[in-house]
């Protein structure tokens, strides 16, 4: 809408590729991951090649928060919550595609089918449903307070989205973008995932379990205890195990993921938020909100073994 | 060095957070603030650096070429009160819980209608690879607003009854500068707020370079005899320039106070464009003519009560015009 987007110039393209560029460098005999520092604007590449470290920092904007690969993989899908905007990165070439203007996006996400491209603005009590094809704006919601992480129903005919500020969970109809119902879920409910078996489960913050709820009408199925702080989720690749950031206690629980039984406890503290495993699933890196940091669990010690410095307040993470 | 010690900064803020403050929020069913009191602690232990980093400096030259010297110091410690509900977070910590709802609203409103603040950036693409550059410029448009602003607090007799709380102080020192009624403070973030939806807000990954700016103005309510002369003064705000400003003799015309002289925040480049650079080389005692005794000297909570009743008054009198003024600016001044 505004009239001085036109003037984008693709001006940041050069910045990451270079970044990435040693990514690719040290994909082939290490891990290494991007990571977007909220309070910084910038974007970080840490690596484990010579030694856990920081590669490079680069500014790529306001408030960057959460990164999503896109349906094909092949592009990385940065969500710029302050400057407005979806950055789209090739995934192997490191370059800066395109641009595209969206109002505050703060957690975003495809639908299965690839039909949909949702962002919640956490910010403006706000819910975007796109046009996945075109990134055109096809419906946008009012939902209070707080909407925060989003999920899918298997067969993308929902939306899932938590309320943190109400404590609530709203599903939507993507065909008609209308809400479905809204159900109080718990204290300030935050990372939400679509189990195999269609059920949802949402990371309690304000308490110490996840809850399954059920899709249809949002009833509370069980409450499995994690620890203090239930934040956000990762599934294996395998769809075996069920990783939960534990953000007030320090701590990472590991389920079973088809019986939900908790299996592990990790030791993560700092405020511990988004994860990725690393390609040979060895590693679960994770960032650090409060310390500043990314932290490396070598996952058949359970120990930590790094701990990266990187900008403020990393958020979104991706591992190559 | 600048990035150990932000770097040290970080991993203060995060062990006071992790270990005192989340497991309180968590406690009370607060974590939806979670991300905002984090911001927070980052804010107060930024001020907190910026008041030892303003002591250790500036304390030293009021010890050594003070302009005034006194007995009685409690307004003095008024303004260190000032100072550190300031600095440290609590006055910010309550306008924002107050204000921030507000704020998104509105925002929210015109984001929906679909307006997207465009920022400075975007505006000026070259500036998109240089973020120190970017930030910059906002400090220089941003300085330019408050120059405006501070213009409209001694035009408008009703906004000059707050600022005047400001101004009353005949002790001027490293600490008056956070000395302001505290709905002068909500009418500052209103403005900014304002300016935001216009430009959007700067970037904050500066904020040691933020310390620097708000020193500057602790600096220049400094009491010393110091000035950056002629050509100095028409670079940066320093404790002469800016004691002309509060000078209690100021009101000479053209100089008086509704037109004023001496405005700028940082840079006095706006004062020189707008006619309202004052060369003075004196260092003249500073307050409002009209306002002395208790009502300049006393505690926090009864300077911002006197506040509100100056505010009161000022707003009386634009209804009623026989009804007296909050005060004058110099005897025999009509009341405002």
């Amino acid at each position: 809408m505004s009239l001085f987007r036109r003037f984008h110039h693709l001006s940041l393209g050069a910045a990451i590729a270079a970044l990435l560029a040693v990514v690719l460098a040290a994909a082939a005999s290490a891990s290494t991951a991007v990571v977007l520092n909220s309070e910084d604007d910038t974007l970080s590449v840490v690596s484990s090649n010579g030694g856990y470290h920081e590669v490079s920092r680069a500014h790529i904007g306001r408030g960057p928060h959460h990164l999503i690969v896109s349906p094909d993989g092949h592009t990385l899908i940065l969500a710029m919550s302050g400057s407005n905007e979806l950055v789209m990165v090739d995934r192997i070439s490191g370059s800066e595609t395109r641009r595209i203007e969206a109002s505050d996006p703060y957690q975003i996400g495809f639908s299965p089918d690839g039909k949909w491209f949702v962002a919640a603005s956490i910010r403006l009590d706000r819910i975007d449903i796109y046009n996945a094809s075109d990134f055109k704006l096809v419906y946008r919601l009012p939902a209070a307070t707080m909407p925060s992480h989003i999920a899918f129903a298997r067969d993308s005919s929902a939306v899932y989205v938590t309320l943190q500020g109400t404590g609530s969970l709203i599903a939507i109809d993507l065909s008609s973008g209308k809400a479905l119902w809204t159900v109080t879920i718990g204290p300030t409910p935050a990372g939400i995932i679509t189990r195999a078996t269609g059920t949802l489960l949402a990371g309690i913050m304000g308490a110490d379990y996840i809850a399954e709820i059920d899709p249809h009408d949002g009833h509370i199925i069980q409450k499995i205890h994690t620890g203090n702080g239930a934040h956000n989720f990762l599934m294996s690749p395998d769809g075996k195990t069920l990783y939960v950031t534990n953000r007030v206690a320090g701590t990472i629980s590991v389920l079973d993921a088809d019986t939900l039984t908790v299996t592990a406890t990790l030791m993560a503290p700092g405020g511990p938020d988004d994860m990725a495993l690393s390609p040979d699933g060895k590693e679960l890196w994770v960032t650090d909100r409060w310390h500043a940091s990314v932290g490396v669990i070598e996952l058949a010690s359970g120990n930590l073994i790094a701990t990266i410095p990187v900008g403020r307040s990393p958020h979104g993470l991706f591992v190559y | 060095m600048f990035d150990a010690f932000q770097r040290l900064i970080e991993q203060i803020q995060g062990a006071i957070f992790e270990t005192a403050i989340e497991p309180v929020l968590f406690h009370f069913g607060l974590m939806d603030w979670a991300e905002d009191v984090f911001d927070g602690v980052e804010f107060a232990l930024y001020g907190a650096v910026a008041v030892v980093l303003t002591y250790i400096l500036f304390r030293p030259l009021e010890l050594v070429r003070p302009v005034e010297r006194w007995d009685d110091k409690k307004a003095v410690r008024t303004d260190i009160i000032y100072t550190l509900a300031h600095k440290l977070g609590v006055v910010p910590a309550v306008l924002f819980v107050i204000l921030t709802p507000i704020g998104a609203m509105i925002d929210g409103y015109l984001r929906f209608k679909g307006y997207i603040p465009p920022e400075i950036e975007q505006m000026v693409t070259p500036l998109f690879n240089h973020p120190f550059v970017t930030f910059l410029v906002y400090m220089v448009v941003l300085d330019f607003a408050e120059y405006w602003r501070h213009r409209l607090q001694h035009r408008l007799p009703w906004w000059w009854a707050l600022h005047s709380l400001h101004h009353d102080q005949r002790q001027m020192t490293l600490w008056s500068d956070d000395r302001n009624h505290i709905l002068d403070d909500v009418l500052a973030i209103v403005w900014s707020g304002t300016i935001a939806m216009l430009i959007d807000v700067p970037p904050d990954e500066f904020p040691l370079v933020v310390i620097g700016f708000r020193m500057i103005e602790s600096l220049s309510h400094t009491n010393v005899k110091l000035s950056f002369g002629g050509l100095g003064s028409t670079v940066l705000v320093g404790p002469q320039y800016h004691r002309v400003h509060h000078s209690i003799e100021h009101a000479a015309a053209p100089f008086d106070r509704p037109r004023g002289c001496n405005f700028a925040v940082i840079l006095p480049i706006w004062d020189v464009i707008f006619g309202t650079w004052r060369r003075d080389p004196a260092f003249p005692a500073t307050g409002v003519a009209a306002l002395t005794g208790r009502t300049v000297r006393c505690g926090y909570l009864e300077h911002q009560l006197e506040g509100f009743r100056r505010l009161g008054a000022a707003l009386i009198h634009s209804i009623d015009r026989r009804r007296p003024g909050f005060v004058a600016a110099l005897p025999g001044d009509q009341p405002v």
